[in-house]
């Protein structure tokens, strides 16, 4: 088939092609309405046309991503009511700056495009990202698409030809564009491409890019001849190989930062490519890294500058003629961009990257690039109809004023002209803005209000024996209402920060069923005076006690806390009951800081126990001290001992190192949620080394030295029938761990492990990913094996895992002591050990041989169905999984411990849980079968034993929950069937019910269709039944039969 | 070809090199050996009378120097305390009750109830902790024993007020006999007759009771002015006493003292 886009057929060759068809496309009638797109160039340079008219690109990157919303986010899934409310917000802002064109990160649907271009004149350059932030390829996501292998090349490929298949006759549709700066991520690895000398080797990937690239967009051309075809590249990097290797190209598409002029990109390009230029993305932040002050004057006068170069780079004045137009980065602030997957809420000030063509903040060693600030509108606050706002900035203006001229209609001394005429204008918007600015800046020194919400509820609960004695009479009626209100400060340019303040009105009870955030304000009774005749006041002897109700307890409490310092040579960050992550990707290979994420989870949050963890005071190093993480605080993590941790990371020969030391600086006072053992304080110091060889074959080895405080502490064993006494060595307190990673093949990344660990070599938190149930433990006293193998075929994943631990040391029987009165000796006996009486007793690091299988199905691997909010950002119409976890312990283990509270001590149990084989069977499935439906399914079968109390032996247990969202209605619920009851506490003392059934609907009432933030109201009822298994004071030694609540709940967000 | 061997080779080297690493450090370092530790299955139980102190508070509650004590032959030995859920099982008293009585079992009964005391503070292991450093002072006269004797009779008082220890009895004195009763008797006024009536507890192996531990040399001292002595140490404790009837009907109770 002729190309129809010729770059070097004479102008009039173009124009007679281009009447031709748009004749063929006027007479296919309306079904066949899609543009016709062309690129035309003559003596005066090139120009594009669209429907034979010339078009030069005005255009921005166009996205939408609310606040607390990340990469993820994805407006194409919501109603079509909502998407149009969107798009129509969003495009009227555009329509009246004279956009006529965008470019957007997510794939917009045909229908969309359409209606955008239709409703609004805007065009859409079609821009498949095509596996430069990973790829699914034979069923497995891959992080860093390798554009050599065959297989990735013929799925990439089908995939492009399939989506200009969709797209080809989409009116609205401007051109076809692939990648995006792709050439910067040549980051596979190959024992092909590693031979070769280093400076060759990313030579050698990008011929394999470049190649595909053409591949593409020759196939795509016969698909869609009416559009022109291009690649996003990185700056003009590679130009040699494009000229080479990309033929069929049809416009050169960069992304170019290179500060307020392109300098030499013009002629080069002309030189080797002989092709239009259109940028994908340029432009500037709007946040001044050197003053840490947003600076709308200097983003302004980088976009005028650069689209004063283009317009005079355009056909028809003199110069290289080649610039077609460009899509300014970008449209609005993305509050993701920074972290990513935190603070999403929060426009951090970091700048991630340094460009010295950015000289209005540029300095010598500092990053000046705010990924978060490059908007030419800032991300504003939601409005009536549920659209975050946006709220232009000065360059909004420049560019209005800038697109209202156009290049082709004037010769270049009447654009200069107009662009002269300007500045008197920027000097008048400058001065605004800094009125506008100092106005904002004023309030921020302030404290500022940034909302919250208000809750309230009504509930009625009550059990089958007051009921059958008393009637109505047994049925409780309590009400509750809480206040949250949010603010900020900004008290300097270096420092800001934000709070949260709870405010209790009445506390509803709703315990035992429900156990939730507020219970701080329930009635309490307490001991007001004792009676000193018959005791003495200094003394702890029991006495007679006068007691008194409390009822006005704790109204007003700092809920949360965060606040950070950005500084020079280092950041300071203070938090308290904030979501933090742990470190097991950034060194932690142990573990030693856990994960404190789940504040809010109605069953397993920490809030329903009003634990305040995190807490604590981070310290980041910058210029000498980059690398180096110092943490101390109170609890920085849920569970944790007073502490501190320094954590350093460098490289050395190319393999990169963490060193951390934790310390426990003080031992808690108190548990963590019920009943929940404290740590004993102890002390850990690791080094970890990652290295990366050839063919994706990763070795992590670590090592550790802990709880060196217990050398010298005594402790007995079982040998045969003897108790053997002994005490704890400086060896029993090192471990070593190691990991090794590796491809099998084309779709199976398989992994194998150890770990040997001294007597008290305890680690912290292992690392759990894809669902697994294996019984890692973070104890010493063990050698353990690990493997596993990830095989993905097509949309499947299958992933057996194995684990074979065993003990160093086994635990300790019960072993009554005696005396032989004939020999006046003592036979001393042996007791279960507990973490406190004995330097360590073995626990959920018992010996264990775990089997376990999991097999995936997730036809989307861009929304990762083992990420932790795969619930809500799911895509695929349907993903399941389905696990199978065995597990035999052959042990018995030492006493596990609870915390005492009115003793305010641990708590042993006194004997083991006996050997056992556990199970459990689950599978977790998501259906969204429309853009306003999705249902979460999660089935579980096992047998299990208690965490902690051996009484009353292993348990069967069934459970269902589920959660079904359709438009502005959420329903969820449970059921379970002989199941520990929902908080840990029931577990750790082995407490089951026969049924637990749960039920919850709720309504959203605004149009954000957000279950965390939009106003709602709501009606949940719970049911347990009971039994001899049940808590005694539920069951009554059978004379009650059930318990049950309901409430009616509202949310009020503000 | 041949340089794809290679690599498949050193792929299968990098491997097995680590398997072995990891199965050498399973199988090597696996854990204390045979000839760590001491074999403990007979503790020689100590028989003479002189106890030397582990440190100023051992003894008394909460110091639980005892369990770091070597000369202590019950530091890892279990002292079972009475399970509700497990009447039956033995439990310390067990031990108590294989102990020789008399002055070769005193310094043994001292460490198994100190010990006792230190893993479960209660009035029952104080007031025999107590009992046992009494025993030992009245056959070993150590002053040093004496005044740990009389704070350990103190701390009952202090740490323990209320506390009870259980016996069981009598069944047999019924007119049809039963299970024996249990009688609960409040240990503070256990310890005041140990404070005021030492010499009355006459058994086989002390036949002329305990020593009185107050005043610090009562020789030549008749019962009345020792009995005003050890009156006047209880006041400055913070506690007061007073006792109805006389001769073997006298009955004392001891009080906290409203101005000590």
């Amino acid at each position: 088939m002729p190309r129809l886009i010729s770059k070097t057929s004479s102008g009039k060759f173009c124009v007679v092609l281009t009447l031709i068809l748009g004749a063929m496309v006027a007479l296919t009638g309306q079904a066949h309405a899609a543009n016709v797109v062309t690129t035309f160039r003559d003596e005066n340079g090139w120009r594009l046309k669209v429907d034979g008219e010339d078009f030069y690109v005005k255009g921005v990157n166009w996205g939408y991503t609310p606040r607390n919303e990340n990469f993820n986010y994805n407006l194409w899934s919501e109603s079509p009511d909502r998407i149009r409310k969107v798009l129509d917000y969003e495009m009227e802002f555009l329509k009246k700056a004279n956009v006529n064109a965008i470019r957007s990160f997510s794939m917009i649907p045909p229908e969309w495009i359409t209606y955008i271009y239709r409703e609004h004149g805007i065009m859409t350059a079609v821009n498949p990202l095509m596996g430069r932030y990973g790829y699914m390829v034979g069923g497995r996501w891959v992080e860093f698409t390798d554009y050599s292998d065959p297989l990735t090349r013929e799925t990439l490929k089908r995939d492009m030809l399939e989506i200009i298949e969709l797209y080809k006759n989409t009116p609205g549709v401007l051109m076809f564009a692939f990648g995006n700066e792709s050439n910067y991520g040549l980051s596979w690895s190959s024992f092909e491409i590693e031979n070769l000398p280093v400076g060759e080797q990313n030579t050698a990937k990008a011929r394999f890019l470049y190649s595909l690239f053409n591949e593409v967009i020759k196939a795509g051309k016969e698909i869609a001849p009416n559009h022109p075809f291009t690649l996003v590249n990185g700056d003009i990097q590679y130009i040699d190989l494009i000229a080479e290797l990309v033929p069929d190209l049809d416009i050169l598409g960069s992304n170019v930062y290179r500060g307020p002029s392109f300098t030499d990109l013009w002629a080069r390009v002309d030189e080797k490519l002989d092709l239009p230029v259109l940028f994908f993305e340029f432009g500037s932040d709007a946040y001044n890294a050197r003053t840490k002050q947003e600076d709308e004057v200097s983003q302004a006068m980088i976009l005028k500058a650069q689209w004063q170069e283009m317009y005079n780079k355009a056909w028809g004045n003199g110069e290289e003629g080649n610039s077609i137009g460009g899509f300014v980065f970008e449209w609005r602030d993305e509050w993701w961009k920074y972290l990513q997957d935190e603070n999403l809420d929060i426009h951090d000030n970091n700048a991630s990257w340094s460009n010295q063509a950015y000289l209005f903040d540029w300095r010598e060693g500092k990053n000046n690039m705010n990924e978060e600030w490059f908007g030419i509108a800032a991300l504003g606050k939601v409005n009536a109809d549920g659209v975050y706002e946006a709220r232009p900035r000065m360059a909004y203006d420049v560019l209005a004023e800038t697109w209202s001229m156009d290049p082709y209609m004037y010769k270049k001394v009447a654009i200069n002209q107009g662009f002269n005429d300007m500045d008197m204008e920027l000097i008048a918007l400058k001065s605004d803005v800094r009125v506008l600015k100092a106005e904002s800046k004023e309030r921020r020194q302030t404290v500022s209000f940034n909302g919250g919400s208000l809750k309230g509820e009504f509930v009625v609960k009550g059990t089958q024996k007051d009921i059958d004695e008393f009637g109505e009479e047994g049925l409780e009626f309590t009400d509750g209402q809480m206040l949250f209100l949010d603010v900020g400060f900004a008290p300097t340019e270096r420092i800001e920060g934000r709070s949260t303040v709870n405010i209790l009105g009445n506390v509803a009870d709703t315990e035992p069923l429900i156990i939730q955030y507020g219970r701080r304000g329930l009635p309490v009774e307490v001991v007001i005076e004792d009676d000193p005749l018959i005791c003495d006041p200094e003394s702890t002897c029991p006495r007679i006690q006068r007691t008194t109700v409390l009822n006005d307890r704790e109204r007003v409490e700092i809920y949360d806390f965060e606040a950070s310092y950005d500084g020079d040579a280092f950041d300071v960050n203070a938090f308290y009951h904030v979501p933090r992550y742990h470190l097991k990707y950034e060194g932690d290979f142990f573990g030693l800081i856990r994960e404190t994420t789940d504040l809010t989870s109605p069953d397993t949050g920490q809030d329903i126990w009003n634990a305040k963890a995190p807490s604590g005071i981070e310290f980041i190093g910058d210029e000498m001290l980059n690398g180096l993480t110092v943490m101390v605080g109170p609890e920085l993590y849920w569970g944790a001992n007073p502490k501190a941790v320094v954590k350093g990371d460098f490289s050395f020969a190319g393999v990169d190192y963490t060193f951390m030391h934790a310390e426990d600086l003080a031992r808690r006072d108190e548990g963590v949620a019920a009943t929940a053992a404290t740590e004993i304080q102890t002390r850990q110091t690791t080094l970890y080394a990652d290295i990366n060889f050839r063919n994706n074959t990763r070795l992590e080895v670590g090592g550790i030295m802990a709880s060196t405080e217990k050398v010298g502490d005594p402790y007995s064993r079982l040998e045969g029938s003897g108790v053997v006494f002994d005490e704890i060595d400086w060896e029993d307190t090192l471990g070593i761990k190691a990991k090794l990673s590796f491809d099998v093949g084309d779709a199976a990344r398989s992994y194998v492990a150890g770990h040997y660990a001294g007597l008290v070599a305890d680690g912290g938190d292992p690392l759990k990913e894809f669902g697994t149930r294996l019984p890692l433990s973070a104890l010493g006293n063990k050698g353990v094996f690990e493997a596993g193998a990830m095989i993905n075929r097509g949309n499947f994943m299958l992933f057996p895992r194995f684990m074979y631990r065993e003990n160093l040391v086994d635990a300790n029987p019960n072993i009554d002591p005696f005396i032989d009165p004939n020999t006046g000796t003592l036979f001393p006996g042996l007791n279960a050990r507990n973490r406190d009486d004995d330097a360590f007793a073995v626990l959920d690091n018992r010996e264990a041989t775990a089997y376990e299988l999991f097999l995936t199905y997730d036809p989307t691997g861009a929304t990762p169905f083992y990420q932790w909010d795969n619930d809500v950002r799911e895509n695929a119409p349907f993903a399941m999984n389905i696990g199978l976890n065995y597990t035999e312990y052959p042990t018995f283990t030492d006493s596990y411990q609870f915390f005492f509270d009115r003793e305010g001590v641990n708590a042993a149990f006194g004997r083991g849980l006996p050997p056992e084989d556990v199970w459990e069977v689950s599978s977790r499935m998501v259906f969204v079968p429309g853009f306003d439906s999705r249902l979460i399914l999660n089935l579980v079968a096992g047998r299990g034993q208690s965490t902690g109390d051996p009484t009353g032996g292993s348990r069967d247990y069934y459970k269902m929950d589920a959660k079904f969202i359709r438009g502005r209605h959420v329903f969820s619920g449970y059921f379970k069937k002989d199941a520990w009851g929902p908080y840990d506490f029931y577990r750790q003392f082995n407490i089951t019910f026969p049924e637990q059934f749960r039920f919850d609907y709720e309504i959203l009432l605004d149009e954000l269709f957000h279950e965390d933030w939009s106003t709602r109201i709501g009606i949940r009822t719970l049911f347990w039944t009971v039994d001899e298994n049940s808590p005694d004071d539920f069951y009554l030694d059978g004379e009650n039969d059930y318990l049950f609540l309901s409430s009616l709940y509202f949310t009020f967000m503000f | 070809m041949r340089k794809l061997n290679e690599k498949l080779v050193g792929r299968i080297v990098l491997k097995a090199g680590f398997l072995l690493v990891v199965g050498a450090g399973l199988v090597g370092c696996g854990g204390p050996s045979s000839s760590d530790g001491v074999v403990a299955n007979e503790i020689p139980l100590p028989t003479d009378t002189l106890l030397n102190l582990a440190c100023a508070d051992v003894g008394i509650n909460i110091e639980q120097c005892v369990l770091d004590d070597f000369e202590n032959p019950f530091r890892a030995t279990v002292t079972k305390e009475f399970d509700p859920n497990d009447p039956d099982a033995d439990t310390k008293f067990a031990l108590n009750n294989s102990l020789p009585e008399g002055p070769t079992g005193a310094k043994a009964r001292f460490y198994l109830w100190a010990t006792a005391l230190a893993r479960f503070p209660s009035g029952e292991n104080q007031y025999n902790t107590a009992l046992a450093l009494h025993e030992l002072f009245t056959t070993s006269g150590d002053p040093l024993i004496r005044e740990q004797a009389k704070r350990a009779y103190r701390s009952v008082w202090e740490n323990f007020f209320g506390s009870v220890t259980v016996f069981e009895c009598c069944g047999e004195f019924f007119p049809e006999p039963r299970d024996d009763t249990a009688f609960a008797v409040p240990l503070n006024e256990l310890v005041l007759e140990r404070l005021v009536r030492a010499a009355e507890f006459t058994s086989m192996s002390y036949p002329n009771g305990f020593e009185p531990l107050i005043p610090d040399d009562p020789s030549g001292l008749d019962a009345g002015l020792i009995e005003l002595e050890t009156q006047e140490v209880i006041t400055s404790w913070g506690f007061n006493y007073r006792c109805t009837g006389l001769g073997a009907a006298r009955t004392c109770f001891v009080e906290v003292s409203v101005f000590p």
